[in-house]
């Protein structure tokens, strides 16, 4: 049907209908993902739109599915590593350490002190690391290329020292059950204290580039809400529990591995700008832990003696039957690994469960998605800061 | 729940944009900076390449010699991907050693390594009782076909290969 203002030369104008704002159309289903730049790996999420509005979001897992927990029953403990290397790729030495933990306390085996002092500081830079992939991304996110750039080229530092010291780049197969595989000598250990006296004047570029930035506290300050108590409920963990400002930190309040010995903070998200638990908030605390991670460093160079980097371990380690669960503060939130023997000199694993931060932080998207703009349901995703290797396994 | 930022007065809605305006110059100044004075840090690839740290793990390398088919590495191997078959000595053959001093005593028939499959943890390396299985420095292997990435390390241009890949 043809309208009156349609018809050429005619002088009649359409009407505009005042009261549009209480029109309601149908929800719209819009799928984000799986291919999508902003939802950081292969995570589809089905969000139900009304006109710009997210009324609800449903995230759908499962594409990076790698049966990995099911194939590592039929390897030995020591193949078990380079599996759990790719969990979270971004912070492999993280989980390559809460698996080794979980054999060595099975095992009883001693950690020599080196060994130990080495682990935290090889675990502190992949989080500096890891924390710097989360603010590059986050600002790309957002629309802001040059601080990625800027993220990576540090970030390119310490993935330097690593492939020296272990041999690969990502996927490291570094921690070992007993210590670590190599050990760093002199001169690297000199080039961590330079870039650390390096970096910290960089990371207080990033807050003028990007923190205090206007537009960026626009897009994330009150956007994206959680509070102290559906954390809890949902039993989120690490910079998303502590953006709402609760002050949980495994290597505080839990002390394992020589962490007690070391000096530093735990930043909450405080509500400087916008709300605690809010993207911003999120986004700060991990900058804040970046700087405590060069703390811990730098207190690691200094303990650091000459001496062994690997204990007692058997040729062939056979587990006695029993299970264990251990769980240690990763960059996105508290790894755990639970894993059951059967003895009966089994040379491999009955089960390994992985508890991932990860999937539990997306099943939270639902909680923060309705009521938000589309635009800013990208900020939300990027400020939980997902690897979807671990949440599919 | 408001979807358009709430401004109280004129001023305040001024204020906002001059703050946004003052820190996007902060920041553009930062990035300004970079014109001068930042040493570039990435490379032309193809034609300046990176000299790759001593311990990095690329392509394995088995030099055939020095093997005694102890297998030890296929069982490390966590997606196995190393291929061995062995056979007897014929009798009366001279028995030879390895470079340090172990006796061979096994003839090797097959090595064969799937790269496709390889995950370069470096586990086999470190198992290895001879040294002979090592991680070379090439990283430049890509192949047409699957199965062009499975490498018989008996094959007889294997030597030349080894002396264009494995620098010492």
């Amino acid at each position: 049907m043809m309208n009156k203002w349609d018809i050429p030369g005619s002088t009649e104008k359409p009407t505009v209908n005042k009261d549009t704002e209480t029109l309601r159309s149908d929800l719209l289903t819009l799928n984000m993902g799986p291919q999508h730049p902003a939802t950081h790996g292969v995570l589809r999420v089905e969000i139900k739109t009304d006109s710009e509005v997210v009324a609800a979001a449903i995230p759908h897992l499962g594409y990076l599915h790698r049966c990995m927990e099911k194939h590592c029953e039929n390897l030995d403990y020591r193949g078990v590593i380079p599996f759990v290397d790719r969990l979270d790729y971004l912070a492999s030495m993280s989980m390559e350490w809460t698996y080794v933990a979980a054999v060595e306390k099975m095992l009883g085996t001693e950690v020599p002190r080196r060994a130990e002092l080495l682990r935290i500081m090889t675990v502190e830079l992949q989080r500096i690391a890891s924390h710097l992939m989360a603010f590059g991304t986050y600002a790309l996110d957002l629309g802001a290329f040059t601080p990625f750039l800027y993220a990576f080229d540090e970030r390119e530092k310490i993935l330097r020292l690593f492939e020296e010291v272990s041999g690969a780049r990502l996927l490291y197969n570094y921690i070992w059950i007993g210590g670590v595989w190599n050990d760093w000598n002199d001169e690297q250990l000199t080039r961590v204290s330079e870039f650390l006296d390096a970096f910290e004047p960089e990371t207080r570029k990033y807050h003028t580039l990007v923190s205090t930035n206007k537009i960026f506290i626009e897009r994330t300050a009150n956007v994206g809400i959680v509070s102290i108590q559906d954390c809890l409920d949902y039993g989120a963990t690490g910079p998303v529990l502590r953006g709402s400002g609760f002050k949980w930190d495994l290597r505080k309040n839990q002390p394992y591995s020589l962490y007690s010995e070391f000096d530093f903070d735990v930043p909450v998200g405080d509500g400087e700008r916008g709300v605690p638990g809010d993207c911003w908030n999120r986004y700060i605390v991990r900058m804040r832990e970046v700087g405590e991670s060069i703390k811990i460093i730098r207190q690691v160079l200094e303990k650091l003696e000459p001496g062994s980097i690997m204990g007692k371990v058997p040729k062939i380690i056979k587990l006695p039957k029993g299970e264990v669960y251990v769980r240690q503060e990763c960059p996105r939130g508290e790894l755990g690994i639970h894993l059951i023997s059967e003895g009966n000199d089994s040379k491999e694993p009955y089960r390994l469960k992985v508890k991932s931060p990860c999937f539990t932080h997306t099943s939270m998207l639902p909680l923060m998605a309705p009521g938000q703009m589309v635009a800013d349901f990208v900020a939300t995703i990027g400020s939980i800061d997902i690897v979807l290797g671990e949440v599919d396994r | 729940m408001s979807y358009v930022v709430p401004h109280n007065s004129v001023k305040q809605y001024f204020s906002a944009l001059f703050t946004a305006v003052k820190t996007t110059v902060v920041g553009m100044w930062i990035t300004f900076r970079y014109v001068w004075g930042v040493k570039v840090v990435s490379i032309e690839y193809p034609e300046v390449r990176e000299v790759l740290p001593e311990r990095a793990r690329m392509r394995l390398f088995n030099d055939a010699q020095n093997c005694i088919s102890c297998t030890q590495c296929a069982m490390a191997c966590p997606v196995d991907c190393i291929y061995i078959a062995s056979e007897k000595m014929p009798e009366g053959s001279e028995i030879k050693k390895t470079s340090n001093g172990q006796s061979i005593r096994l003839k090797l028939t097959q090595f064969t390594i799937d790269t496709a499959l390889c995950c370069y943890c470096g586990l086999c390396t470190t198992v290895c009782p001879t040294e002979c299985l090592t991680h070379s420095h090439d990283y430049e292997f890509a192949q047409y076909t699957v199965d062009g990435m499975k490498y018989d390390y008996l094959a007889p241009d294997v030597r030349a290969w080894r002396d264009r890949i494995v620098k010492t």
